[in-house]
């Protein structure tokens, strides 16, 4: 679910950019798209900072552990400001639906807020890292190619990338996010963090654990979807691509 | 003279391709003679649409082609084709199907008098309505039974209704309509029995407490609240409400739902349910805060919004029943109805009372959550129905109403509900009857 980020976008890359559905309705304004422009460079340039980091980091430490402290704080606010995205697919000035954005962008919120950062012992996993790492290439090229999109001077790497690269760097992802979930199980068990347990006044009860088994487990249906959804978006992309340039 | 073409198993089997362009060959062939069967026809006194300037038509022709194997799916009926009036449009729609992908056509073609004889054409007189077209397709393939067809006279345009006449549609000698499954349907009445059975059941379950649900020590040792008896019998109370309305009040007038929708619909009641019923009837249940007073408030309020949901699902179904006029419902001298002078559709109103006050003579979260949602959803259909009554009874404005809070006559069923409405609306100072009974589909 980590890059379904790409997986929306796709999607709005198909309405917004007319690969292949008809426009069915004018784009946004010169002042929404100047936001959108300003909105997805920052963007670019937060995930940049984190890649950065992340390097540097390396470079210093000598090994890949426990990197995710160094770029802790740029991680949280460029993936929360992600959800200013679900209010511009309601406010219009994206085409995008405002469902499927949403719930892209709170999966990786949950992850960010509800695992990582609730959960301290899972912090020093490796497996942190390999999703922290799949987000960034992947959100670096997403927000590259909306900004080039909608100034309307998209180099074909940039499309390329965005369409090649989901496909390692999504089951990665993925896989990252699974493992710290599993790796978080036992300390939500223990210390019964988020959970309520009967008797109580208004007579609810919540089991954190039961709830974090259920999202590993809604991944299998989902995450299956998403990646053939974008791998036909991918053919269809670029396959439309070379069709043009042969045809200049 | 009559040109003959007897049906024949290669000719059967042969492309339609190859048949539209035998055809067009014919049709030089015959063209002089086509021009003479007008004269003679336009001689003649048969009923010609209003469309058509030129030539007489006695049959529609309604071909039906599979697009991705390319052959007609089913011989829908066979007649014998007398008189050669096979347009150029013909063919040019044939070569339009072909390059349509997926799409199946029905393709209508008017025939001037006579029956044209293709392979796989369905005939019927001018008169008729896509109703019965939709009647004949099934006759002939069973599998599609009428309640699950929709044709469109666009790719994506809308469906047509049942009503419509094949006449009108005719824009020239060939109607092409596009036919999509509308997948397996259910009537509404199994729609709204299973859904509203379901909840019964499932509550009875986790009232008796079964052993593999909660743990059976537990069970047996502590007290249960008066209240959570109480909570059983108003919530049983609610569900064979609605059964025996199902039964015996609502009138549905025969419409279909697709199965997609029971199944979300039943996953919804059931599900909620399961939850609720799961932590009312839990061992660990703590009453509500305020004691008896609230229960004995709450369970009373619960009863006045029963009783009135029951009393404007009569008043409707009465109406219907007794007029055959349309028209927004009118207060009765049962203070039930009194709520019609408030909202447009006091039904759901009552139903959202029903709900909240459940929430707080258990005072249960998960209970409030579900009337939470059955508040967001009731508003909806109800914004729509109301936008469909102002649209149908004052479509020059003029609404008396105070606002459009949730209600709806008849059923809430995830707005498709049909059913016939008819009563009297009275305006400030003017009283205006519509005389038309219809059907109303919500949403």
């Amino acid at each position: 679910m980590a890059a379904s980020g790409s997986g929306g976008g796709s999607s709005r890359a198909d309405n917004g950019y007319g690969s292949q559905q008809p426009r069915r309705r004018k784009g946004p304004g010169a002042l929404a798209t100047a936001y959108l422009v300003i909105y997805n460079v920052v963007m670019t340039a937060g995930w940049l900072v984190i890649a950065v980091g992340l390097v540097r980091a390396y470079l210093a430490k000598g090994s890949y552990h426990s990197l995710y402290y160094s770029i802790e704080k740029p991680l949280k606010f460029f993936q929360t400001g992600a959800l200013l995205e679900i209010l511009h697919c309601a406010f219009g000035i994206v085409p995008s639906s405002v469902v499927l954005t949403a719930f892209q962008v709170m999966s990786r919120v949950f992850l960010t807020w509800a695992v990582t950062h609730s959960v301290k012992e899972v912090q020093t996993e490796d497996s942190v890292l390999l999703f922290v790492v799949a987000w960034t290439i992947t959100e670096i090229i997403r927000y590259s190619f909306y900004t080039f999109s909608l100034l309307n001077h998209l180099p074909y790497l940039i499309k390329w990338a965005r369409y090649t690269l989901f496909i390692i760097l999504y089951p990665m992802g993925v896989s990252g996010e699974l493992l710290t979930i599993y790796a978080a199980l036992p300390f939500v068990r223990q210390s019964g963090l988020y959970s309520i347990s009967l008797p109580n006044k208004y007579n609810f009860s919540f089991d954190y654990y039961t709830f974090l088994i259920l999202v590993m487990i809604s991944y299998i249906p989902i995450f299956p979807q998403l990646y053939f959804h974008m791998l036909h978006q991918r053919r269809k992309v670029l396959s439309h691509t070379e069709e043009h340039k042969k045809s200049e | 003279m009559h040109r003959r073409q007897k049906p024949s198993a290669p000719e059967h089997k042969r492309d339609l391709a190859a048949h539209g362009g035998a055809l067009s060959t014919s049709h030089n062939d015959t063209r002089s003679f086509f021009n003479f069967s007008q004269l003679v026809l336009s001689a003649g006194h048969l009923k010609s649409p209003p469309v058509l300037k030129h030539s007489k038509i006695t049959y529609f022709e309604v071909e039906i082609l599979d697009m991705q194997s390319k052959k007609q799916i089913c011989i829908v009926d066979k007649v014998r084709y007398r008189a050669q009036s096979l347009p150029a449009a013909a063919t040019r729609f044939k070569h339009q199907l072909w390059r349509s992908g997926r799409w199946w056509c029905l393709v209508v073609h008017v025939t001037p008098r006579g029956y044209a004889h293709w392979y796989g054409s369905l005939i019927v007189p001018p008169s008729s309505t896509l109703l019965d077209v939709k009647h004949k397709f099934h006759k002939a393939c069973p599998q599609w039974y009428p309640s699950r067809v929709g044709l469109q006279l666009e790719r994506n345009g809308p469906y047509l209704k049942d009503s419509i006449n094949i006449q009108s549609l005719a824009v020239s000698s060939i109607i092409t309509l596009y036919f999509t499954d509308l997948g397996q349907q259910v009537g509404w009445t199994t729609f709204f029995l299973t859904e509203y059975t379901g909840p019964l059941l499932i509550y009875l379950l986790f009232y008796i407490r079964l052993s593999t649900i909660y743990d059976q020590v537990e069970s047996t040792k502590n007290f249960r609240h008066p209240v959570v008896h109480l909570a059983c019998f108003c919530h049983c109370l609610h569900y064979i409400r609605h059964l025996l309305e199902t039964l015996f009040v609502h009138k549905f007038s025969g419409g279909h739902t697709p199965l997609k929708n029971m199944i979300k619909g039943c996953a919804f009641y059931w599900g909620f349910t399961s939850w609720i019923a799961y932590y009312i009837n839990h061992p660990r249940y703590t009453p509500p805060s305020f004691g008896h007073r609230q229960v004995s408030f709450a369970a009373l309020a619960f009863l006045m919004c029963e009783a009135g949901n029951h009393f404007i699902n009569v008043t409707l179904a009465h109406q219907n029943h007794s007029g055959s006029k349309a028209c927004f419902p009118s207060p009765t001298y049962n203070p039930f109805t009194w709520l019609f002078l408030l909202v447009s559709c006091p039904n759901y109103t009552y139903e959202v009372g029903s709900w909240i006050s459940f929430t707080v003579m258990t005072q249960t979260l998960p209970v409030g959550i579900f009337a939470f949602l059955m508040v967001i959803q009731m508003s909806l259909w109800a914004q729509k129905k109301h936008k469909l009554y102002l649209k149908r009874f004052y479509p020059e404005g003029k609404f008396h109403v105070a606002r459009a809070e949730p209600s709806v006559e008849g059923r809430q069923g995830q707005g498709h509900t049909t059913t016939r409405i008819s009563s009297c609306f009275k305006v400030k100072g003017k009283e205006s009857t519509c005389s038309m009974s219809h059907q109303m589909q919500l949403g």
